[in-house]
């Protein structure tokens, strides 16, 4: 049951994120998203990639705060409740059919034996280490796009 | 409760977002439900038949997805201070017209 009712939030919340117009309300809702999906992998068992989830999700959502309060513009008129009611109920029916509905996978049979840290440090190591590597070009880039934008408006 | 057609219905929810909505905020916001959607499926299933290798490429994942938002927020910071707008449909009217006025002033020449 505490599943189902995660799904339907779920479904509700990724909605409101989008349908909402002022960024603030939007990635609150993003944020409930994000809480309820760390709850789902904790509930199926996934602790780690959960507080990954919750770490990752909370950077995310402060950047995201400042740059959507910062940046964006207000709008001219607010979106009656009404329809904001509309689009919550819209979201539960569409969350339905992942409850009540099934679809049958067969589970592929490899590597069912491993320990979590045994993937990620023996089997993925490398992509671990690239992964890094990314990360660090991704950070470099942005800070010398920034940094040239910078010199140029001066 | 079938975590594929959640999937599929959080997928199709940021698909949507990311074709109908112009501001680069609710872009982003459509890419990080894309994102989840995607990877709920690897947890989920890992999980499901107790496997570690599923989370330990969701982790993986997650790291690439902070990329892709710097990524976004970098071109949003850019957008915002070059143009004054974080809308995408005028940013691209922007650069269209600023791609043709020198090819009018070479014609007019």
């Amino acid at each position: 049951m505490i599943v189902e009712l995660i799904a339907v939030g779920l479904v509700v919340s990724a909605c409101l994120a989008i349908y909402l117009d002022e960024a603030v309300y939007s990635i609150a809702s993003l944020a409930s998203m994000l809480v309820l999906m760390a709850v789902l992998y904790a509930l199926n068992g996934a602790v780690f990639v959960a507080v990954f989830q919750l770490a990752v999700g909370a950077g995310t959502l402060a950047v995201l705060f400042l740059a959507g309060e910062m940046l964006s513009e207000k709008p001219e008129k607010e979106k009656p409740l009404k329809k904001i009611f509309l689009v919550a109920l819209l979201a539960v029916v569409l969350s339905l059919p992942s409850i009540f509905f099934s679809v049958a996978v067969m589970p592929a049979n490899i590597f069912s034996g491993l320990s979590f840290a045994d993937a990620l440090w023996n089997l993925r190591v490398i992509d671990v280490v690239l992964q890094g590597l990314v990360i660090m070009t991704v950070a470099l880039g942005i800070a010398i796009v920034l940094h040239e934008r910078k010199e140029g408006e001066s | 409760m079938d975590y594929i057609i959640l999937s599929v219905v959080l997928l199709a929810v940021g698909i949507y977002g990311l074709l109908a909505k112009r501001h680069l905020v609710k872009v982003l916001i459509s890419i990080e439900i894309i994102a989840v959607a995607a990877s709920m499926n690897f947890v989920l299933f890992a999980s499901s038949a107790n496997r570690a290798l599923g989370e330990a490429f969701l982790v993986l994942a997650f790291s690439t997805d902070a990329c892709v938002t710097a990524i976004v927020l970098a071109l949003l910071v850019i957008a915002t201070k070059k143009y004054g707008t974080c809308d995408i449909r005028k940013l691209a009217e922007m650069e269209r017209s600023a791609d043709e006025e020198p090819a009018s002033v070479e014609a007019e020449a």
